[in-house]
């Protein structure tokens, strides 16, 4: 047997050698196998053999080349092609056959690349987002639905690269769901609407600055839009998709289909710039479906040029989290020893990373875990894996719409001295669960960790870059496709299905007896 | 066949030469010869035994005579090899090289004792 092995070895080696010594050598080896038995000495036979295959096969190869060399010199005829070729016998058919299947695969492998390989731009991806830095980090933040947190939103807001704002239809929610009320022309003052951020992009009530909106582009005054304002708009959003839209074949279809709209002129009777921003919109996800794809209008004007994160709004919005405890409005032990967290934003973890874990520290021996997101407004990714680290034993990957796979789309788990990973978990949900709440629900509820009790979700899904178009359209271009390994879909509109379906107001009262009935049977 | 470079000499195939300055041996008796008188600390895989006897044969350091039996090791044919007059004399060369290289090092006093 081991005899046949090394007879299969030795062909590696080249042709001229096999013939010479190719008997040799396998004589010689059935001399070392014969004399040299036991447990010893036969493992280092062959660890002998393979450091020889290692050093002797590159030698054998090299040597074929100053051959070559030296052959060539005396062919070289006067204005003949030649070729040289490395041994002088012709190559086995199964040879032949074998390179032909080779080269016919890596062609195919080539062309189907070429033709399917446009949705992929990881180069590009990584790129385009290297100067992003803290400032993507912040627009992340969403709606952290604290008045302080707002300095940050808003920066992330002016530096026009702020995720897409929610649909009109989440923005009547958050309003009708009482939170506050968007307060016109109120960019800098604390207490300002956290629902301003979600609705981002929407129309604003008339801002100070529109008073001064002589720079705009478009002329746009009231609403009223002219056929110049459509065709420029037009085209740019064409030009955006096919630059920046993460599957360019989506992309040429849906700028295709842009411009058949604007060519039958269905768009010629829109002066309304809500309007025509929502007919685009229309017309490119009709042919995309990608909800987190948006042309939107602003009455107020866009600003002009990205602003950084400034130091100063971060200390601003660490002084806010110190003061709110981290937008940990509650801790506490309930009735038959669930543990219940109120947490009403996903904190930077910067900042509130020790908060947090002592926050879950100080639940870690209960029985069963509530946590109370009905009034969470979303957040930062890497805080969202943080705390769903207590509730795994290994590390489990997150799904996040707005990123690419990274190191921080895995939970850090096992947290150490953490009892929390086999502990039931409900978590209460509203119509004001936002954001990064959302993607902590979507992924404990897909990874069947946590039962969801309460209302259907906001649905912002936040995934797009945005561009500026104008001083008052921009659109929401999904530029990363994260990998989901649970569903194509996810929150972005729809919101997050709860697994019980009740009331928010009641949601506590329901997750407590579930959570208590589920610890009897145990 | 290509020249393979003898200069310098790699040291399996110095190891060969010394191995052949006695009797006439085949390849497994090439290689016996060599692990004892490297105290086993060199065994010489096939792959390196016959490229290198492939080699000195081709510098005509060493030759390859009739082929006889190994009484000793069944009644296979085995083909035998014997040093030239050129091989030895240039193990003798790189013998008279390491000497030199040799007093260098004591010398130098990198040696424990002078035992060698």
């Amino acid at each position: 047997m081991s005899e046949k092995i090394y007879a299969l070895l030795l062909r590696l080696f080249p042709s001229h050698f096999r013939k010479a010594y190719g008997d040799e050598a396998l004589q010689l080896f059935r001399d070392r196998a014969r004399d040299e038995k036991g447990l010893l000495r036969r493992p280092r036979l062959w660890l002998d053999l393979l450091a020889d295959l290692a050093s002797s096969l590159p030698r054998e190869y090299l040597h074929a080349e100053p051959e070559l060399a030296g052959a060539a010199i005396g062919q070289h005829a006067k204005g003949v092609p030649t070729f040289y070729v490395l041994g002088d016998e012709r190559p086995r058919p199964g040879a032949l056959f074998l390179g032909g299947v080779l080269s016919l695969g890596a062609l195919v492998a080539v062309s189907v690349l070429l033709t399917h390989g446009g949705n992929f731009r990881p180069l590009l991806v990584s790129t385009r987002q290297s100067p992003r830095g803290i400032e993507t980090r912040h627009s992340a933040l969403g709606n952290a639905g604290l008045p302080s947190a707002k300095a940050t939103e808003e920066s992330a807001l002016a530096s026009g690269r702020a995720q897409m704002g929610a649909s009109p239809q989440t923005l009547r929610t958050v309003t009708n769901g009482g939170t506050a009320e968007p307060q016109p022309g109120n960019s800098n003052s604390r207490g300002a609407a956290s629902a301003e951020s979600a609705a981002a992009w929407q129309p604003r009530a008339p801002q100070p600055r529109d008073a001064d909106r002589t720079t705009s582009v478009t002329g746009v005054d009231s609403g009223t839009l002219n056929a110049a304002e459509r065709k420029h708009v037009i085209s740019a959003a064409i030009a955006d998709l096919k630059q920046y839209y993460v599957d360019r074949n989506v992309a040429e279809k849906m700028a295709n289909a842009l411009e058949a709209h604007a060519k039958n002129g269905e768009d010629d009777a829109i002066t309304d710039g809500d309007a025509f921003a929502h007919q685009l919109t229309k017309q490119m996800r009709d042919v995309s479906h990608d909800l987190h794809l948006e042309l939107v209008y602003s009455q107020g004007t866009l600003p002009q040029h990205p602003t950084e994160e400034t130091p100063e709004a971060f200390a601003r919005y660490r002084e806010a989290m110190v003061e709110s405890h981290c937008t940990l409005e509650e801790v506490k032990i309930l009735n038959d020893n669930i543990g219940y967290l109120k947490l009403n934003s996903f904190p930077d973890r910067s900042v509130c990373e020790s908060t947090a874990r002592e926050a879950m520290a100080t639940l870690n021996h209960a029985d069963a875990l509530i946590f109370d997101l009905r009034d969470n407004r979303g957040g930062m990714p890497d805080m969202v894996a943080l705390m769903a680290s207590y509730l795994f034993d290994h590390p489990e990957y997150l799904y996040n719409p707005r990123e690419n796979t990274t190191r921080e789309s895995w939970t850090h788990s096992p947290v150490p001295g953490n009892k929390l990973a086999d502990k039931p978990v409900y978590i209460l949900t509203s119509a004001r669960t936002f954001s990064g709440a959302e993607q902590f629900c979507y992924d404990m509820k897909m990874l069947k960790r946590a039962t969801l009790v309460g209302e259907r979700t906001g649905g912002a899904a936040h995934s797009g870059v945005f561009h500026r178009i104008d001083d008052h359209f921009g659109m929401g271009i999904p530029e990363t496709k994260a990998i989901n390994p649970f569903s194509n879909a996810d929150w972005a509109e729809t919101g997050v299905e709860p697994d019980v379906n009740v009331k928010a107001a009641d949601a506590l009262e329901v997750a407590a007896k579930i959570a208590a009935k589920k610890l009897q049977k145990k | 066949m290509p020249k393979r470079k003898l200069d310098p000499l790699p040291s399996a195939a110095f190891q060969i030469l010394l191995s052949l300055a006695g009797d006439d041996l085949h390849g497994y008796g090439i290689m016996r010869q060599v692990e004892e008188q490297t105290d086993g600390r060199m065994r010489l895989g096939p792959g390196t035994l016959y490229s290198s006897i492939q080699t000195l044969l081709e510098a005509k350091l060493i030759e390859e005579i009739d082929q006889r039996e190994d009484t000793g090791l069944g009644h296979e044919r085995r083909r035998y090899y014997r040093l030239t007059s050129a091989g030895r004399k240039l193990a003798r060369a790189e013998a008279d090289r390491l000497a030199d290289l040799l007093r260098v090092a004591r010398a130098k006093k990198i040696l424990r004792g002078d035992y060698v």
